[in-house]
């Protein structure tokens, strides 16, 4: 791994398309977020010519991308069908490690994809940023190694001139290593088109996306497991072979989460850089995620800062922890109601493709947050 | 071996000729580091998953390409696929290669030399019950087909198939137990080629079940669990390291060749007939000219799946030889005044070599050389196997341990036999003192440049174990240290051949005339022990039983 920094942006990038929303107490001018990639439909990236008709490709379409994001897009076509896939696998990674949390990652119908609730630069701002960029990682690794993306470089360090002889003489390069270049590319590409006054709070939200985007990156690499295989004179291993193999996305998510948890307050100081807020802490490395605000209370619904609120969430009345009655409902109570549900159970699974299960009747005490 | 090169060489002439020689390791080195790329490269490839409802096993089934298989899943456990009545017997996993990389069509080339697959998969840990066993015996059907350029893209040849049992061997460690998560399954070896004759290559793999119209006594494949992707890494030899390799023997070869010609040819000029030692150095340079012989421009040309056969054959004839050699010049030097010159006299060390590189050489045949006609098989897989090819490697160590123990005792007793000679030296004739002189002398020379080639080798490798395979001097120099590692080492052992022939051949130098009037000719021959006549070597005894009594 080369230096940190570079290799942070990529989940937020897309937040060039600038959006105003109508709502009147909106102060900000919200911006879309390359992330809407994942909201589009399946079929827009399994059929792109459909979309190509005509002088207006597919690219310029779909709103939330960058201008920069918006010519890779052009250039990569093939590869947005990949990125959208990762943006989705890191959306609903987000979803399911927040499930149980105040704020539950919900999307909104539009492109800044999370609501102007993650316009504030806050920890779940940051974790949002991490997963999808490395969402992205994950899934062009994926489709570069199944052949299906005609364009995943050799070794996107020295461009071969002649890409067969390149090959023949010295291999290729891991696509893992592809999947994260390509997503520094594509994703922290937003967060260099703009250039704030130095120390501002804007220019701090770049480099904290860019930070987050490197630390999701890093996750999938720090993920990967490796094989070897020996392979020297009768199979001794005088000459041993490694490759990476992608660890399931969960493992990153969960790995995220804890640093979601270990997240570092930190602040842009006058000469542009960003500095931990609280001295006594240490100094984040390349994989923790930053942020440079409180979050805001995600208890009551506020239409300001884009909180949903807990009302209406389902609690477990027994848990001590954040999906406890106490805690998630915000100390307002809860309703309960006893409820029938249908369910499977007692699954066999077998391969490849045939569950067998049984439908169970439970009924369950529903909590809900008053 | 009286009179070798290296004691009447003067100190300037032996100083130009090592640091010659130390040249030519230098450069073989900076070859291996600047010039060869690492000596291997993997493609690893994820499986398509093909649909064919009406699977044939004539039928291939390819990812890219005129005809590719349309219909494809991406996940087997999406209830959608038990919907459409998809069962494992209709899913065949393909594997397309070299995959294509920024919008070029890559083939594999012949200086690639061999093709090694390792197959690796994705199993969920579900937590409903899935029927998986950790180490679960999987029936594979795999295919094996090949296309060349300017071939149709329908068209592929068969070049192998097989229906092979592999035993999955999964893990996950109890705070991994969780949805979502997978098993960490380590991989499982496909198969081996030993050469890469064709462009392009296609393998597809089906996981059968039984149906349940067919009797079901031995399920197949039923404890496969959540499996959800197949990935194959294809290893191949990369084509500039064959390229620089073959380059360094095609340079060693005729050097090898004509210093031996050299060699025998002054042997010829003597009187006496050659000694045994002399055979010995014959015999070390022929097998490193078998492996220096640069067979590997044939692949260019032919097919030749015996490649790594004969290669292993080739380096374990020189490994042996190298053995044998150490063994016998040790014997040679013992200095205990035992005529040997004989190689019965050495039968039980030098069966020691024998076994355990016959041991290696069957594992090997029951491994690569059944791979020839079946490039799946693999000894590890079944239980009677693996302890048979367990079994013949604990043979071969044993072998070496023996060898070993041997060795060091004949080196010991060398020592012990130089210091009683030392202390005897001064009441010797010169001519005497000379020749042990001379024979302790090229011994601790050959003892020193071995303890260092050796030394070299094993620091070498374990460096090698340790170190990522690529070290970086700066930014622009990147240093390929496997492969240096390789070409350094072949090139040692040569430049070690190389010297023990140039500098262990018989002078045609008398004794030194101006070192003592006392010397003659005639006193000469008559004190080499390792002369013909044996009565002679029995006054010698006598009189050197005596000089130490005194």
């Amino acid at each position: 791994m080369g230096g940190g920094a570079p290799l942070l942006h990529l989940m937020l990038g897309g937040l060039g398309a600038l959006l105003t929303l109508s709502t009147p107490s909106t102060l900000a001018r919200l911006v879309g977020s390359w992330m809407n990639l994942g909201l589009q439909g399946y079929e827009v990236w399994r059929n792109p010519q459909i979309y190509l008709i005509g002088a207006q490709p597919l690219c310029t379409q779909i709103p939330g991308l960058s201008a920069g994001q918006k010519k890779l897009c052009q250039l990569y076509q093939d590869h947005m069908g990949s990125v959208g896939r990762g943006a989705k696998t890191g959306i609903h990674e987000c979803q399911w490690q927040f499930r149980h949390r105040r704020w539950n990652c919900s999307t909104v119908d539009d492109s800044t994809v999370f609501g102007p609730v993650l316009q504030i630069p806050s920890r779940e701002a940051a974790f949002a940023h991490a997963v999808a960029s490395a969402g992205v990682v994950h899934s062009v690794s994926r489709s570069c190694r199944d052949g299906q993306l005609s364009t995943c470089g050799c070794s996107p360090a020295r461009r071969p001139k002649d890409l067969n002889k390149e090959w023949i003489w010295g291999g290729c390069g891991d696509n893992v290593e592809y999947g994260y270049k390509f997503t520094q590319g594509f994703v922290d590409v937003r967060e260099r088109e703009k250039n704030y006054k130095r120390g501002s709070l804007r220019q701090g939200r770049q480099l904290m996306n860019l930070h987050n985007n490197e630390a999701g990156r890093r996750a999938v690499i720090r993920k990967t497991r490796v094989n070897c295989k020996c392979h020297g004179v009768s199979g001794s291993c005088s000459l041993i072979t490694c490759w990476q193999q992608l660890a399931s996305f969960r493992e990153v998510g969960d790995l995220l989460k804890d640093k979601y948890d270990g997240a570092t307050e930190v602040k842009i100081n006058r000469r542009g850089k960003l500095q931990v807020k609280h001295p006594q802490y240490n100094v984040p490395t390349g994989e923790d995620l930053v942020y440079l605000h409180e979050s805001p209370d995600y208890c009551k619904r506020n239409n300001t800062v884009g909180s949903l609120g807990t009302q209406g969430r389902i609690c477990n009345k027994t848990s001590q922890g954040m999906d406890g009655c106490g805690l998630l409902c915000c100390g307002r109570g809860y309703n309960s109601q006893k409820v029938t549900v249908r369910e499977r159970c007692q699954c066999k699974f077998h391969w490849c493709c045939v569950v067998e299960c049984k439908t169970c009747f439970r009924v369950i005490d529903l909590h809900t947050c008053k | 071996m009286a009179g070798a090169i290296i004691e009447n060489l003067s100190g300037r002439k032996l100083g130009i000729l090592i640091m010659f020689l130390l040249l030519c390791q230098v450069v073989c080195f900076l070859v291996g580091a600047l010039i060869a790329p690492a000596p291997s490269s993997v493609l690893s490839v994820l499986g398509t998953k093909c649909v064919d409802k009406q699977y044939s096993r004539e039928k291939w089934y390819y990812p890219r390409g005129k005809g590719r298989c349309l219909h494809r899943i991406s996940n087997p456990q999406d209830p959608e696929v038990a919907k459409q009545g998809i069962s494992a017997n209709h899913i065949i996993f393909t594997f397309q290669i070299p995959s294509p990389k920024d919008n070029q069509i890559l083939d594999y080339s012949r200086w690639q030399q061999n093709l090694i697959a390792m197959m690796h998969l994705d199993i969920l840990y579900k937590e409903e019950e899935a029927e998986f066993d950790p180490n679960a015996l999987m029936t594979i059907e795999a295919r094996l087909g090949y296309r060349n350029k300017g071939d149709p893209d329908d068209r592929w040849t068969e070049y192998a198939t097989s229906t092979e049992e592999r035993i999955l061997d999964c893990s996950i460690s109890p705070e991994h137990r969780k949805a979502e998560y997978m098993y960490n399954c380590s991989s499982v070896p496909l198969f081996e080629l030993g050469s890469l004759h064709h462009d392009f290559y296609l393998l597809n793999i089906r996981l059968p079940i039984h149906t349940p119209k067919e009797p079901r006594d031995h399920p197949t494949n039923v404890y496969l669990g959540a499996l959800t992707d197949m990935w194959v890494a294809f290893i191949h030899q990369n084509g500039g390291f064959t390229k620089v390799w073959v380059s360094l023997k095609t340079v060693f070869f005729p050097t090898i060749v004509s210093i031996m010609v050299w060699f025998w040819r002054r042997i010829s000029h003597l009187a006496r007939p050659p000694l045994l030692l002399e055979y010995m150095l014959m015999v070390l340079g022929a097998a490193l000219t078998l492996l220096n012989c640069p067979l590997e421009y044939l692949t260019l040309a032919f097919d030749c799946p015996w490649m790594t056969v004969v290669s292993d054959i080739r380096q374990g004839l020189f490994y042996a030889s190298l053995l044998s050699f150490w063994l016998i010049f040790t014997g040679e030097h013992l200095m205990d005044d035992i005529e040997r010159n004989n190689v019965r006299a050495y039968w039980r060390h030098l069966s020691a070599v024998l076994g355990g590189c016959l041991c290696l050489f069957i594992f090997d045949m029951c491994e690569r050389g059944v791979q020839l006609s079946n490039p799946f098989y693999s000894i590890w897989v079944t239980e009677i196997g693996t302890n048979l090819a367990l079994a013949f490697i604990i043979l071969a160590g044993v072998c070496a341990g023996l060898y070993f123990c041997f060795l060091s005792y004949m080196i010991w007793k060398v020592f012990i036999n130089i210091s009683k000679k030392r202390q005897s030296l001064p009441a010797m004739s010169s001519t005497r003192r000379l020749h042990y002189e001379g024979v302790i002398y090229r011994f601790k020379v050959l003892m020193l440049a071995t303890l260092l080639c050796a030394a070299m080798t094993i620091i070498g490798f374990i460096l090698g174990q340790v170190s990522e395979g690529q070290w970086s001097w700066d930014e622009n120099i990147k240093l390929e240290y496997t492969s240096a590692f390789f070409t350094g080492v072949y090139g040692m052992w040569n430049v070690y051949t190389f010297a023990l022939i140039c500098l262990y051949a018989p002078s045609h130098k008398r004794w030194p005339k101006d070192q003592d009037t006392q010397s003659s000719t005639g006193e000469e021959i008559e004190f080499s022990r390792l002369a013909t006549e044996p009565s002679e070597m029995s006054s010698i005894t006598a009189y050197v039983t005596k000089a130490a009594t005194d």
